[in-house]
């Protein structure tokens, strides 16, 4: 009886496992996505990855009562053809399908029933020069011209099989990404849109009204552009991949100095040939490490030789001083940690201020900029209520200035040889606060504290935009009388 | 973080290792520490020059930020040159400071320095003394370079006049080098050069 009944467990048992395996074999290959279609209505369907587009196709029209062939699918700018896999689109979960109802005549022909999205068809070499000035205006919105391109791509897509990379910073990982190309209507902004040309560089992607395409979503809207004689642009934007989508907002930042170093060119910081670099918009294939253009970042937001450029923002140039090299996309800046990013901003700030012949508040962990008209001499502080003078950014005060003289004696009085003194000593507070004092003065120009690391006294500002030649004994403009007397203390 | 700067001199390190100029003996490269943050560099003056002869010893400090920020270098070996402070062996070179690129690398800075030894700038000078000078008399600045050559780099001995100039100072209680500084300075002049020192 005993026997039986173990036997009898055992079979449960074994039965248990069976449909548990099964059951997780089953969730392992469940692909949640949507179905957008023109009416305005979104489908959740869960499909297996190994699912062709006949087969959601089959789906959606039982679905919204109409007829398979009825139906094209796009996704990431293109009409994906019946044979395409889903597993071959990268789709991710909660991706969203565009469906639309056509009324298609001819059937599907050979070269759009092998359609891909995007994603799979560029490749990195396309994406990896800084190309400036070629820039393709080509728009046909020609049937032929257009399948003849189609054709072209696909031959050029099955030769290189190196599938494209896109870096981005994602908002909601907060960290640097591999990122998706996603395609909409620039008008109406809806995805269910196709191009008429696949995008050939970052130029393409990055500035707006490069690609034209065929709007699905409004048809009306788009009649109305082209008889305006505007033709209907694809807008390019990024999502994450290694998030499931929050959505159509949810979007990342493309950061396209960031690529695979496909011809394996050495970091000229730290000698090194790594996948993944940072390649400066500048003709000469000037890269770095990953690593190495953050320690750039921080040694050059630290001295504050970040370049306020009227257009970009708070940036850097290639190391090298290769003409016109700025990066433009400040959010490459995100590869700082979050404490250096907002200190980034601080400094942006603070640029800001300075460039707009405002001040920077003198009280220490304040900081606050101020824009005052010119002619007033009497500054405050609207964050800490420190009222001080203009000239000497000492408390503020009724006749001359007469504080130049003072740090002038401190200046002569203290050598290097006393400031570490100072910095061995043991009389606390006092000391090393005026150790502070003496090892930074501010540039006599700008105002930016700057600290003296031993040799001469022939001090150069190392603000950017600044770059002024002082002498940190007179804290005034370096002359040869300077020279002759003091320079080296 | 700091790493990178390690891994970047010990790269440059082999390079000048086995450079052509070591092979040449023109420079030389050696660890003071085993983490990279200090070198000693040794250039030889070059041919022509009144540092012929001579071999100048340099300390070189690698920041942490290196090669975003220029190694801070100073020369060890006593220099008599207009760009070259004599009382501290400071070098106001532009690549040092403001001119400094991240693709340079200590063999350029090596080698930079060899050059200046070369060609003085006497317009932008850093040792103001030298170079008055260098501009006023040519001739004197020659001879001075070309002692101090002798008496810190190992150089030949050329002038035997200027030694025993020193020697009736030292005889006279002055340290040697003070008197070298002040013949120096005043064209070895030993009398302009004594009243100063007793002044
Ligand atoms: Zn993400
Ligand atoms: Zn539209
Ligand atoms: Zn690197
Ligand atoms: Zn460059
Ligand atoms: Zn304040
Ligand atoms: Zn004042
Ligand atoms: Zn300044
Ligand atoms: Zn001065």
């Amino acid at each position: 009886m005993l026997r039986y009944i173990l036997s009898f467990l055992r079979i449960i048992a074994t039965k248990m496992l069976q449909l548990l395996s099964s059951r997780k074999h089953l969730i392992e290959n469940v692909l949640r996505i949507y179905i957008k279609t023109t009416s305005g209505s979104t489908l959740s369907i869960e499909i297996d990855p190994k699912y062709d587009i006949k087969q959601i196709k089959n789906l959606v029209a039982s679905k919204i009562g109409a007829q398979p062939e009825e139906l094209k699918i796009i996704f990431a700018g293109k009409e994906l053809g019946d044979n395409i896999i889903i597993e071959e689109c990268d789709l991710g979960q909660q991706s969203i399908l565009h469906a639309v109802k056509i009324k298609r005549n001819v059937p599907t022909d050979q070269s759009s029933s092998k359609m891909k999205p995007l994603c799979e068809i560029l490749d990195d070499e396309m994406f990896s020069s800084n190309i400036t000035n070629s820039r393709s205006n080509s728009f046909s919105t020609d049937n032929e011209v257009i399948n003849i391109s189609n054709s072209v791509m696909l031959e050029n897509s099955t030769i290189r099989s190196k599938k494209i990379h896109f870096y981005v910073y994602c908002p909601t990982c907060k960290d640097l990404k591999q990122g998706k190309l996603r395609v909409r209507c620039h008008f109406c902004k809806s995805g269910a849109f196709t191009v008429h040309a696949d995008p050939q560089n970052w130029i393409h992607v990055l500035e707006p009204k490069q690609i034209t395409g065929t709007c699905e979503n409004n048809p009306e809207l788009c009649k109305d552009i082209l008889q305006n004689k505007e033709p209907t642009f694809a807008e390019f934007y990024f999502k994450c991949s290694e998030h499931i989508s929050l959505g159509e907002t949810d979007q990342a930042v493309p950061l396209d100095l960031i690529r695979p170093n496909l011809k394996q060119i050495q970091c000229m910081a730290c000698l090194d040939t790594s996948d993944t670099i940072f390649a400066f918009p500048c003709p000469d294939d000037h890269v770095m490490c990953l690593d190495c253009f953050k320690q750039y970042c921080l040694t050059k937001l630290t001295e504050r030789q970040f370049w306020q450029h009227p257009e970009y923002g708070y940036t850097l140039a290639c190391p090298t001083g290769c003409p016109d090299s700025f990066i433009k996309e400040i959010h490459h800046f995100r590869l700082l940690d979050d404490e250096n990013y907002n200190r980034y901003h601080h400094f942006a700030a603070e640029e800001f201020v300075l460039q707009s012949n405002g001040l920077l508040c003198p009280q220490p962990g304040c900081g606050m900029g101020i824009l005052a008209e010119p002619e007033c001499t009497r500054i405050s502080c609207q964050n800490c209520k420190y009222v001080f003078c203009r000239h000497c950014r000492q408390g503020f005060h009724i006749g001359e200035c007469d504080v130049v003289e003072n740090n002038d004696t401190a200046g002569q009085n203290f050598s290097c040889e006393s400031d570490m003194n100072y910095n061995n000593g043991n009389s606390g507070e006092l000391a090393s606060r005026t150790t502070i004092k003496i090892m930074t003065k501010p540039c006599p120009s700008c105002k930016t504290p700057t600290e003296r690391d031993g040799g001469c006294m022939h001090m150069i500002c190392t603000r950017a935009g600044c770059k002024f030649h002082w002498c940190w004994v007179c804290q005034t403009e370096w002359t040869t009388e300077c020279m002759g007397d003091h320079w080296f203390g | 973080m700091a790493n990178i700067a390690a891994q970047r001199i010990k790269r440059e390190f082999k390079e000048v290792i086995k450079s052509e100029e070591v092979a040449k003996c023109a420079i030389k490269l050696e660890l003071v520490d085993n983490n990279y943050t200090e070198l000693k560099g040794e250039i030889a003056g070059p041919p022509d020059t009144p540092y012929e002869g001579g071999n100048f010893v340099l300390e070189i400090k690698v920041p942490e930020t290196y090669p975003f920020n220029p190694p801070k270098v100073r020369f060890i070996t006593k220099i008599w040159h207009p760009n070259i402070s004599s009382v501290t062996g400071a070098i106001c070179l532009d690549i040092l400071k403001d001119q400094w690129a991240a693709a340079m690398t200590l063999r350029t800075v090596l080698l930079s320095l060899q050059a200046l030894l070369s060609a003085a700038e006497p317009d932008d000078p850093q040792d103001a003394v030298v170079a008055r000078q260098y501009k006023e008399n040519l001739d004197m600045f020659k001879l001075t370079a070309r002692h101090w050559t002798n008496a810190y780099a190992g150089g030949p001995s050329v002038n035997s006049e200027c030694d025993d100039k020193i020697k009736r100072l030292v005889d006279m209680g002055i340290e040697e080098h003070q008197a070298r500084v002040a013949l120096s300075s005043y064209n070895w002049d030993l009398e302009r050069a004594t009243e100063q020192l007793f002044s």
